[in-house]
């Protein structure tokens, strides 16, 4: 039996920062990873920081955008705090906030921009209109087709193949106690905390259990979250999702921004190695048991349809990526829940137990191991996570 | 959804086990689609010269008097949809899947094929196996040094120093010297076979008496041509400037550990032989369960005793189910056909199926002697590399760095989390020189088995394409072409399923 103050369930890089930020204030933390760090989402999104609605909020008028643009204090604060880690660790998280256009090109599409613009300036983000001229002054690289952008400063990426690793590294030389292959079999209150049931797979390939009592559980475990939600009782509405994401061949640098598009799905960045990565939201398909239910072990399939669209997409954006080898196009999971907005915050009648998922959980992972932190020392969080918190679903979920 | 069906079969690659699979497909009447990167067929191992050249008869490799007559009826059935110069890219899926659809590109442009079923027959490539100076100009592998002879006809360099383990290796001495090379020395990493291992390899081997033969007679015509061949000794080092000038050999133990000082032969190519690995891109990207097995070349595709995978609809024959030979995949191309026929057609073939499960059973013996007897000591291999040599040649990525990595993260232990870490396999040959190496080195410094650390996931497209291709990936545009070809049985596109 193992002692610890905190338990986080989840090595991407949500868990992996909140290992860390607990392990810098000084509070005893295991982090409980099933596979490996990064294996998963973290390590397999975008790595967009993208702090203005995306296409995905904007898609189903200013109403939906409005419901969305609540999550707007989230940005803003993670936008800040990637800043800091970025200094704080240099080119192993790779972030570089050199600003993020979403591009129009229809008048229809620059009028959303319009709107949006005006939405998200009213929740504080720094974001204005460019032209047709001062887009071709700034990102040269853009196709002739695009009339209108709208530009954002404090937008960039953050290296997804480096970053959470160099997290649970800096958590472990804080004392953090990191363990791969070990996958949570049971979760129950006892007593004041909870005790953890674990299952680590040794070198010989042996199954050996193992029990942790903590203080506080954090859940951070992104498609994971709703299994384990079951192991106490919860049936969380946070939806799987699969995506795809695609790569480039290294290329001469040429594309200093995030790109997003207005009217369809499409994000484009050039990662610090020079690859060009695009992504933007195109769905895969999760495979399925015969009752219906995701199979979350297994990769999700890659739809002819997202292929062809991704890679259309990039190129009406950026015709010069015509010639550059696409190198490989792969699928990934990430959780929704049906608002769209964020989940994280206390689980009601879980006294101890804490979680964060659902949708942008990369971007904004520092926020999120922020609050989740402040949670487990039962400090009170800077922000208002009355919006975002899992109380917000109603009595419907406990099936306790 | 209801495209129309390109072919019953798709099958890629037209090497033994694809041709074999798709005349027996499309002897049944199926209607059969063949995908091949060359521009005839043969795969690799009865690669054929390229049309433009003169005329000369084509002369089978040793030991397989019936490739002639394979390679004249898969050229001459012209009801089979060839598509040469073409590259399979992968599977990709739709909403609602109704059958296979397999992406490639060729001089047509892309293309979407439509298939009921798809016969993974992609063959195997070198085995890699990173030594100081293995990236100088110079340093080939014998497969690639036999191909540049047996099909363009050119000698790869004038003296050579081949190193490695496997058979092949003395063949292509062999091949080099009568082509007119100064074979300087060929460096076996393990003994002449024993008398014992000889005995024991010939009660497997009835019909391949003359491979062993012909192996025979190349070591005897390279000992009278005054060629050294050295047991137990391995390539520790290409050494040159701008290419390669010179090479260190060692001796080594029964573990293929190095023992005493190394010597330098001076050389203008190495030529490394270490044996092949699968060549599976295709099949793991398709969703296939991989199984690890060392002396059958690595990771090979798991099947079933009619090749099937694990994947419904896809079938695998050859050398991505284990390295075997062009004996065993010739046996398993027939039997993947004989499988899909019996799938789709509800045929009876069991009298055909039981002779090929012979004939297959036959090889396999024989081949499982061939891969004991010359299986890779992968560790002491993986050790010739030294702290700065690079592993992963398309990132630059050295072996101190991967371990640096390995000691800096210490619940890291499988190959996919160091390839994300280190980018070790994610350049232009997507992992295919490198994952032997990392593997074995991921497996060494965390005391894990290779088959728990895992193999890199291949994703599509199997091999780079410009974007612009992606955008093109629309319909089949020659799709008709199939379906206005003569074929043989009628109605066999509504039987089965």
């Amino acid at each position: 039996m193992i002692r610890t103050d905190v338990v986080v369930v989840g090595g991407g890089l949500l868990g992996c920062a909140t290992a860390w930020t607990l392990a810098r204030d000084g509070v005893g933390v295991v982090l409980l990873e099933r596979d490996q760090i990064n294996a998963h989402a973290s390590g397999q999104n975008a790595g967009s920081l993208h702090f203005q609605l995306e296409y995905r909020m904007v898609e189903r008028g200013l109403e939906a955008a409005q419901v969305a643009a609540e999550a707007m204090p989230l940005h803003l604060d993670a936008a800040a705090r990637w800043s800091e880690l970025g200094e704080a660790f240099g080119p192993s998280l790779g972030v570089a906030q050199t600003g993020g256009l979403m591009l129009a090109e229809t008048a229809d599409q620059a009028r959303v921009l319009e709107a949006k613009g005006d939405l998200e300036r009213s929740h504080g983000l720094d974001v204005r209109l460019l032209s047709g001229d001062e887009i071709r002054d700034v990102a040269p690289y853009l196709s002739p087709s695009i009339v209108a952008a709208a530009f954002c400063p404090i937008e960039g990426k953050a290296d997804t193949r480096t970053a959470a690793p160099a997290l649970a590294r800096a958590a472990a030389d804080l004392g953090a106690q990191v363990s791969t292959r070990t996958e949570v079999v049971g979760l129950r209150r006892v007593g004041r905390g909870w005790q953890v049931s674990t299952r680590h797979t040794d070198a010989v390939g042996n199954q050996v259990g193992e029990e942790i009592q903590a203080d506080v559980v954090l859940l951070a475990a992104g498609v994971w979250t709703q299994h384990l939600g079951q192991m106490v009782g919860l049936d969380l509405p946070i939806i799987p999702l699969a995506l795809q994401m695609n790569v480039t061949a290294r290329t001469p640098k040429f594309l200093p921004h995030l790109v997003q598009h207005a009217g369809e799905r499409l994000s484009l960045k050039q990662s610090q190695d020079g690859t060009v990565l695009i992504g933007g939201g195109w769905p895969a398909r999760l495979r399925r048991d015969a009752s219906g239910r995701p199979r979350l072990s297994e990769r999700p399939h890659l739809l002819h349809d997202s292929v062809v669209g991704n890679a259309r997409a990039a190129l009406r954006a950026v015709p010069r990526l015509a010639g550059i080898p696409l190198l490989r196009t792969w699928v990934g999971m990430t959780t929704v829940a049906e608002d769209q907005l964020p989940v994280v915050g206390p689980v009601p009648g879980r006294p101890g137990l804490f979680l964060a998922t659902g949708g942008s959980a990369f971007t904004l992972g520092p926020t999120f191991a922020r609050v989740l932190a402040d949670l487990a020392q039962g400090l009170e969080p800077t922000i208002d996570l009355a919006p975002y918190g899992p109380q917000r679903f109603g009595e419907s979920i406990d099936v306790a | 959804m209801a495209e129309p069906l390109t072919c019953d079969v798709a099958l890629v690659g037209a090497g033994p086990a694809g041709m074999m699979a798709a005349l027996t497909a499309a002897d049944h009447g199926l209607r059969v689609t063949v995908v091949d990167e060359q521009r005839r067929p043969g795969g690799q191992i009865f690669r054929q010269r390229p049309p433009e050249f003169p005329h000369q008869p084509w002369t089978p490799p040793a030991g397989y008097p019936w490739a002639s007559s394979l390679l004249e009826r898969a050229e001459s059935a012209t009801d089979i949809d060839w598509r040469f110069q073409t590259t399979a890219l992968g599977v990709v899926h739709e909403e609602r899947d109704d059958g296979i659809l397999l992406a490639t590109t060729g001089p047509g442009g892309s293309a979407l094929l439509r298939a009921r079923r798809l016969v993974i027959a992609t063959g195997a490539f070198d085995m890699p196996v990173p030594v100081p100076g293995w990236t100088l100009p110079g340093v080939m592998m014998a497969g690639a040094v036999q191909t540049l002879l047996k099909s363009q006809q050119v000698l790869a360099a004038e003296r050579l120093v081949l190193a490695g383990s496997h058979p092949l290796l003395l063949l292509v001495a062999d091949q080099l010297r009568s082509a007119g090379a100064d074979v300087a020395e060929v460096a076996l990493a393990r003994g002449l076979p024993t008398p014992r291992e000889a005995l024991g390899s010939l009660g497997a081997v009835p019909g391949h008496l003359s491979l062993l033969g012909d192996s025979a007679r190349a070591v005897a015509r390279l000992v009278a041509g005054g060629v050294r061949i050295s047991p137990r000794t391995v390539v520790t080092a290409a050494h040159g400037h701008r290419h390669v000038e010179a090479v260190s050999l060692t001796q080594v133990d029964r573990q293929w550990r190095g023992v005493g000082q190394a010597r330098r032969v001076e050389a203008d190519a190495l030529v490394l032989g270490y044996g092949f690995q699968p060549s599976a891109e295709l099949a793991r990207q398709a969703g296939c369960a991989m199984r690890w097995d060392s002396p059958a070349g690595g990771w090979v595709v798991a099947h079933d005793d009619r090749m099937a995978t694990d994947v419904p609809g896809v079938y695998a024959a050859g050398e991505p189910v284990g390295v075997s030979g062009a004996e065993m995949a010739r046996s398993q191309g027939r039997l993947a056909g004989l499988g899909v026929v019996s799938d789709l057609t509800g045929h009876n073939v069991d009298v055909e199926l039981e002779e090929a499960d012979r004939s297959a059973r036959r090889a396999r013996r024989f081949a499982r002697v061939v891969q004991r007897m010359f299986a890779p000591q992968r560790e002491a291999l993986a050790d010739l590399a030294g702290s700065d040599t690079v592993v992963c040649r398309c990132e630059l990525v050295s072996r101190g760095a991967i371990e640096q990595v390995l000691d800096a993260n210490p619940g890291m232990s499988t190959a996919n989390a160091v390839k994300l870490e280190c980018r070790s396999g994610m350049g232009p040959c997507q992992g295919r020189y490198c994952e032997t190496t990392v593997g074995t080195l991921v497996a060494g410094r965390t005391g894990r088995p290779v088959a728990q650390v895992g193999h890199f996931t291949a994703h599509f497209p199997i091999k780079p394409v410009p974007l612009s291709v992606l955008g093109e990936l629309d319909g089949d545009v020659t799709s008709g072409a199939c379906a206005h070809r003569h074929h043989r049985a009628e109605g066999s596109q509504e039987s089965g399923e």
